[in-house]
This record gives structure tokens, C-alpha cells and sequence, in this order.
């Protein structure tokens, strides 16, 4: 069982919607859905870290959340790191145009935000729980 | 004359990485929109073209949420000019024994601080206006 090694790692997009909710999908995945069986990590330490950090996605299973179809995340792990083991794009689940809203501060997110969190930390899950069955 | 580049690392771990963020999203949506923008720091790791783009030779300001100064690491890294940066944990000492909140949401002493913060970027951003007239 690896399950309490799986990484989790989000854009955190600052240009856009998607951005907020990939960041708080990972942070509901923490909390609430995967709590104690998540590790992450600031993704800019890859390039301003130690180096240690590059060994991430080679020590962890790591599911990339990305907040549109740029995948930030998924490409700045699998250029500094390792293959990641699975991937979300917020855009294709609460569609591109959304996605690119502008970015929301967290005081101003709505009921309709909070629906798309979970729908991300949902499908992170999913792909979460897929991994460890794997695993097994 | 292009916007001023305002860019926190929105670190995701911890309440300091949160309160980068909201106070730059305080800077460039509310408080200096005409003045400033922000770009998504992951895309400024990544090395795309299309970001270097954006931000090579533009003037940068940075709000990091430890010494570890992501923010401004990657945008010096990436060919922006940082021509200001700061670290949250640098200004806590008048909010000693305050709760901030968490990586997921800020408290009521977290969002004064969050304004606080936006308020010393404000002043940055005035500073390098003063200087290019
Ligand atoms: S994936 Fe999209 S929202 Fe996330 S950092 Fe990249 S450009 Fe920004
Ligand atoms: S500066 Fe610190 S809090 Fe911010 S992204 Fe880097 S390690 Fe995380």
C-alpha cells in the first residue's frame, strides 16, 4: 500500500478562476477527502528550492491539479521531476471560458464556487483512490 | 508603458503563502488595477516562451511566504526585474499571537494583515510610478 504517499500538487494559478480552485481542491483534498495521505508541495520550489524537491514525483505518486488546459503543474513536475501519475484540469470540468475567469480572492468565492472545488477535489480523488488500487 | 508585474508565491501549505496571495489580489484587482497585473507563478516555472515573454526585463515586484523566496527566485530566474520583494513572516512582528487562519482561508486578523501587506506593495508601486514621471 503506498497510500500514504501520494502527492498532490496544484498550480495555484494567480491569472485566473481556475487557478483559485485547483489551489482549494488541494487544500479540501488535505483537509477533508485525504486527510494524513497527502503530500504536497509549493511548486515553485522546483526552481527555488534545494534540488531536494525535484526527487518528488519520483518518491510520490503525484496527481498534478491544474486550474486550465495550460497544465502548469503537470508540466513544471514532469520537467523538473518525474512523470506525474495523474492529472486535472479544472477547465474541462467547469469549462474553459470559466476557468479564465479572473482570478477570486477567497473572501468573495460563492456557493457556486464551492461546487466547483468539490467537483475538482472530487475527480482528484477519484484519480487518488484509482492509484492506491493499483497499488495494491 | 506596461503594467508593474505583482506576483506572490501562494505557497500552499501553509497560512503565509495564502495571505501572498490575497494581499497582491487586494494590489492588483482593487487597489492599483490601472498600475499593476499579475501572472500565474506556476506558468513563470514552467519557462514558456510565451511567459518569458511577458515577463523578461519587466519590472517585478514580489510577496513571498517564507525565506525560501519562491516568487522572486522563478522571476529573476525567468529574466523579470525584482525590483522590490518581501516575504510575509518579515512584518509579523506587530501580529505576534494573532491566528491568521490556514493555507485555506484567513481569519478576521488574517485579512488586516493581508490589507496591511497590500498596503506596503501600494506604497512600492508609487514609488516606482514616482520614479518613471
Ligand atoms: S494551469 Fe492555467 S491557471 Fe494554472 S498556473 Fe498555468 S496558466 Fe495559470
Ligand atoms: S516562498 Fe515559501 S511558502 Fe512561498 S511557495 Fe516558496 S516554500 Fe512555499
Amino acid at each position: 500500500m503506498i497510500e500514504n504517499k501520494i502527492g498532490v500538487i496544484s498550480c495555484s494559478g494567480e491569472e485566473c478562476l481556475g487557478g483559485t480552485i485547483s489551489r482549494l481542491a488541494v487544500r479540501k483534498m488535505m483537509e477533508e477527502l485525504k486527510p494524513g495521505m497527502v503530500s504536497t508541495l509549493c511548486l515553485p520550489l522546483f526552481i527555488a528550492g534545494d534540488g531536494g524537491e525535484r526527487e518528488f514525483a519520483e518518491k510520490y505518486p503525484t496527481i498534478a491539479v491544474d486550474g486550465c488546459s495550460k497544465c502548469c503543474a503537470k508540466r513544471a513536475i514532469e520537467k523538473y521531476s518525474n512523470a506525474v501519475a495523474g492529472s486535472v484540469d479544472v477547465a474541462e470540468i467547469i469549462g474553459e471560458a470559466k476557468a479564465l475567469e479572473k482570478p477570486l480572492s477567497t473572501r468573495n468565492l460563492t456557493d457556486e464556487h464551492m461546487e466547483y472545488v468539490k467537483q475538482a477535489a472530487d475527480k482528484t480523488s477519484q484519480i487518488f483512490d484509482e492509484i492506491v488500487a493499483k497499488s495494491v | 508603458m506596461s503594467k508593474i508585474k505583482v506576483i506572490p508565491c501562494s505557497g500552499i501549505g501553509k497560512v503565509f503563502g495564502l495571505l501572498a496571495r490575497e494581499s497582491v489580489l487586494m494590489v492588483t484587482q482593487e487597489k492599483c488595477p490601472n498600475d499593476t497585473e499579475t501572472l500565474c507563478l506556476a506558468h513563470v516555472v514552467t519557462g514558456d516562451d510565451e511567459v518569458v515573454g511577458k515577463i523578461k526585463g519587466e519590472t517585478c515586484i514580489t510577496m513571498d511566504g517564507c525565506a525560501k523566496c519562491c516568487a522572486k527566485k522563478s522571476v529573476e530566474e525567468t529574466g523579470g526585474i525584482v525590483v522590490k520583494s518581501h516575504k510575509v513572516p518579515d512584518f509579523m512582528k506587530a501580529h505576534r499571537g494573532e491566528e491568521h487562519g490556514t493555507g485555506t482561508y484567513l481569519t478576521e486578523d488574517g485579512w488586516k494583515y493581508a490589507e496591511e501587506l497590500a498596503e506596503i506593495l501600494v506604497e512600492d508601486v508609487k514609488e516606482i510610478k514616482k520614479g518613471e514621471n
